[in-house]
């Protein structure tokens, strides 16, 4: 296809291409390097052989640091079809990639899906980033599996990393502003090819080192480095490190509760929890998503017609048909009668949705965010529609400004503007306002709906599967389930084909609509009500999945004991969970829920971090003496306890344990 | 006082109001002033339809607009307001709607523009129009998200 119109690819396209290639080329290297690698690189490191007592450590190779570097490069870049952020950015596909390098995919897959639950109700709008996950999962799962932590404290030092990369992407955004206008400077020569170069190459070496060369140095030193800080704290501080990875979890969960935990979808939430701890954290998590499905089906045609829906539909309804009335003559104007002299092919129109889908972040920047992304795109159509430089500078520059939506639903955006863009070029009457009133006027709306379906619907939902299928099934209901699982990389696996094809699906879905039908297709589609029955289906299925989560990852063991009747027990073990298993851990997703509605979930995260901490420290007593104490004196003395309401750490690989053993 | 936030943002209604500051404030309705997109009736409809289910939009004129403010600043029901320009916000404080803080939630670079911070650029007449608010009585903030702090306008209009 390519090979017939060598005047519609441009050098970056072929440069595009190569990269890709090689991209592609050395993932699988990578994949199987890592594959055949453990048995030479790591020895008896890994496996089931490794006792429990003390913890396999991994030396991580400048090889090995140096493709994490790498992975963290491409979960920023755009060269996986602009799918990284979707994939390689999570920390659930990190830790996969992390463990695969390593040597241990199960273990990595499971530290990731560790890493990634506080970032479950993660969103970045408008360049605007909360943490960089990326970093999280990359560096933290790293440092996790080459020292031999516990996935549970792997989450609190993994969260501090997120914090620390967003320097980079605010460092980033910055820079790349500069480059919007060397690219300013190649439309006013008319210079197509170059429009496109300065949309990718000067931002990707400039992104290539700032994220190689830190993350290559921290895969490298920072193990021991963590390693060395951790031997020299407190018992205390290190099981308040197991304790913040107990509660932690909530906060991610309970964000991404904000989009969904609303009105008839909440039972649904309960009924994950209470079916998951009532089958002691064992049940699948597909098996919970295939009955979220069914119920789904039951929620949208069966509970939800009630008076109130059925008022409001016919409500929208009357406008819809009544703005439809009005609208009529305006949206057959533009429709021009005759033949076309100049069309656009097929090809024209795939190359331009791809070089989008590649490219739209590429330069993302403070000044236009995808401004010279959405030029990018454009060239394929400029090429084909306008011959003279004048046109040619006029349309480039036309396409120059600032612009901003969501890459995949946003894209009915480019889609009418290329039909605008063809109908110009054959002479109707469309001025630069016309097509500026459509961008800046549909972007805005698109991305609104765009990021509510795909960044706070779908993509947590999936990676709350994926998540959920990562954590393998725990040894027991008592223990923190990261800390006796073992991973299951199918869940990262599963997460990456799911999330992949949908979010193309919807992109080239909409690119290819709008073109066809322009403006009329964004109003079919918001007035058939579609959307809004893929998001009240997707709550009832999110709130099941989460709740199951929540169920699986939210630990919250309370240590202090009463007497009753001459008898030593511990509240929780012998009083609460006998009547509703898991009340605490419940409790404190739904509280903390609350508190995000009032308290920044940064400041929260903080709060909780101090609070793990004191209530790991021994107030009511002596203390533990060693890491292997588990006596009665010393599971008192805190509020809360790293562990069962009070025991040791149980086997990775561990048959369930009927009973915990310190219980007086 | 029942305007939660005024947030000047030439994208209107996009990821960080929907997702972002609608929840946060626990807004149950979006009014919209612009002159230009009053008059578009598709623009209209998309705008409504964009809105999540049970968040009622309404896009008025500056005219309508200041009346309908007006009557819902005095009601309980929390509101976020929307507008394309500082001009747009002068003319309803001008016209006497109660609006204590403007928030600058996105203002796109393009000719002639000046950045203040990150993806706010204002162009000199909007400056003129920003400090005529603050003249007024209005606080001028930067928020573009509801998890960010505000940072007061004052701070990085340096030509004043």
């Amino acid at each position: 296809m390519y090979g017939k119109s060598p005047a519609g690819l441009t050098s970056a396209v072929k440069t595009a291409a190569v990269w890709t290639a090689a991209v592609g080329a050395g993932l699988v290297a990578m994949a199987l390097l890592a594959a055949f690698a453990p048995v030479a690189v790591l020895g008896a490191a890994s496996g089931p052989a490794a006792a429990v007592a003390t913890p396999h450590t991994i030396s991580v190779s400048i090889w090995q640091a140096a493709l994490i570097g790498l992975g963290y490069y491409l979960a920023n870049s755009p060269w996986l079809f602009g799918l990284a952020f979707f994939t390689l950015y999570r920390p659930l596909v990190a830790g996969f990639f992390v463990g695969l390098i390593l040597g241990d995919p199960a273990q990595g897959t499971l530290i990731g899906a560790a890493i990634n639950i506080p970032y479950l109700g993660f969103i970045s709008a408008g360049g605007n980033l909360p943490a960089d996950a990326s970093l999280a999962g990359w560096v933290g799962t790293t440092v996790a599996l080459a020292s031999g932590l516990d996935p549970t404290k792997a989450i609190p030092i993994a969260f501090g990393l997120g914090m620390l990369g967003t320097i980079i992407f605010y460092g980033r955004m910055a820079v790349d502003s500069v480059f919007a206008h060397w690219a300013d400077a190649r439309a006013e020569k008319a210079d197509i090819g170059g429009v496109a170069f300065m949309n990718v190459v000067p931002g990707q070496l400039l992104l290539f080192v700032a994220s190689f060369v830190p993350v290559f140095l921290l895969a490298l030193n920072g193990p021991s480095a963590v390693q060395d800080v951790l031997n020299r704290l407190p018992l205390w501080a290190v099981n308040g490190l197991v304790i913040a990875g107990g509660i932690l979890p909530a906060i991610g969960i309970a964000l991404n509760m904000r989009f969904i935990f609303r009105g008839a979808a909440i039972p649904y939430f309960f009924i994950g929890f209470i079916l998951m701890t009532a089958t002691h954290q064992s049940m699948s998590l597909v098996v919970i998503a295939a009955l979220g499905l069914a119920l789904a089906y039951l929620h949208l045609n069966f509970v939800r017609p009630t008076a109130a829906a059925a008022e409001t539909a016919a409500a929208a309804t009357e406008t819809a048909t009544a703005t439809a009335a009005a609208a009529e003559p305006a949206a057959t104007a533009p429709e021009p009668a005759p033949e076309p002299a100049i069309r656009l092919t097929r090809g024209d129109l795939i190359r331009s949705w791809a070089l989008w889908t590649f490219f739209a972040h590429a330069n993302y920047n403070y000044e236009r965010l995808q401004g010279t992304g959405f030029a990018h795109a454009m060239t394929p159509i400029i090429k084909r529609l306008y011959t003279t430089p004048d046109e040619i500078r006029a349309a480039l520059k036309r396409h120059l400004v600032f612009f901003n939506t969501e890459p995949n639903f946003g894209n009915v955006v480019h889609g009418t503007v290329i039909a605008m863009e063809e109908q110009r070029a054959n002479g109707a009457p469309i001025d630069d306002d016309a097509i500026n009133s459509v961008k800046s006027g549909l972007m805005g709306p698109m991305a609104g709906i765009g990021d509510t379906l795909s960044q706070s619907t779908i993509t947590p939902i999936l990676l709350a599967l994926g998540i959920g299928i990562a954590g393998g099934t725990a040894s027991g209901s008592v223990v923190p389930t990261l800390t006796s699982a073992t991973g299951n990389p199918l869940g990262a696996i599963i997460y990456i084909v799911l999330v992949s094809v949908v979010i193309v699906a919807v992109g080239y879905t909409a690119w290819m609509q709008g073109y066809a039908r322009g403006k009329s297709f964004v109003t079919d589609i918001l007035r058939s009500g579609a959307i809004d029955r893929v998001l009240v289906g997707a709550g009832v299925l999110g709130n099941m999945v989460l709740g199951a989560l929540a169920a699986k990852f939210v630990v919250v063991n309370l240590a202090p004991t009463v007497t009753i009747a001459g008898a030593q027990l511990n509240l929780q073990a012998a009083i609460i969970d006998p009547l509703f298993p898991g009340a605490l851990a419940l409790g404190l997703v739904v509280v903390t829920w609350w508190l995000l509605r009032r308290i920044n979930p940064l400041a929260l995260l903080t709060i909780y971090l101090v609070f793990a901490m004191l209530a790991a420290y021994p107030f009511f007593g002596p203390g533990q003496k060693d890491s292997s104490d588990y006596s009665y004196g010393a599971c008192t003395s805190s509020l809360l306890h790293q562990y069962s309401p009070c025991g040791p750490p149980p086997a990775p690989t561990a048959a369930p344990s009927p009973a915990p053993s310190a219980q007086p | 006082m029942s305007l939660r936030l005024v947030r000047i943002d030439d994208r209107l209604i996009h990821g960080q109001v929907v997702a972002g500051w609608l929840r946060a404030l626990g807004a149950k309705r979006i009014v919209i002033v612009d002159d230009a997109t009053a008059r578009d009736e598709f623009m209209r409809e998309v705008l409504t339809l964009a809105a999540p289910q049970g968040v009622p939009v309404e896009v008025c004129d500056v005219a309508g607009g200041a009346a309908r403010l007006t009557q819902l600043a005095a009601t309980t029901e929390p509101v976020i307001v929307l507008a394309r320009s500082p001009r747009t916000v002068l003319a309803l404080r001008q016209e006497g709607v109660p609006i204590g803080v403007v928030d600058l939630g996105g203002m796109g670079f393009g000719p002639g523009r000046k950045r203040l911070h990150r993806t706010i650029s204002v162009s000199p007449d909007e400056l003129r129009e920003l400090r005529e608010l603050e003249q007024l009585g209005t606080r001028v903030e930067i928020q573009i998200v509801a998890d960010d702090r505000p940072i007061p306008f004052g701070s990085l209009d340096s030509g004043r």
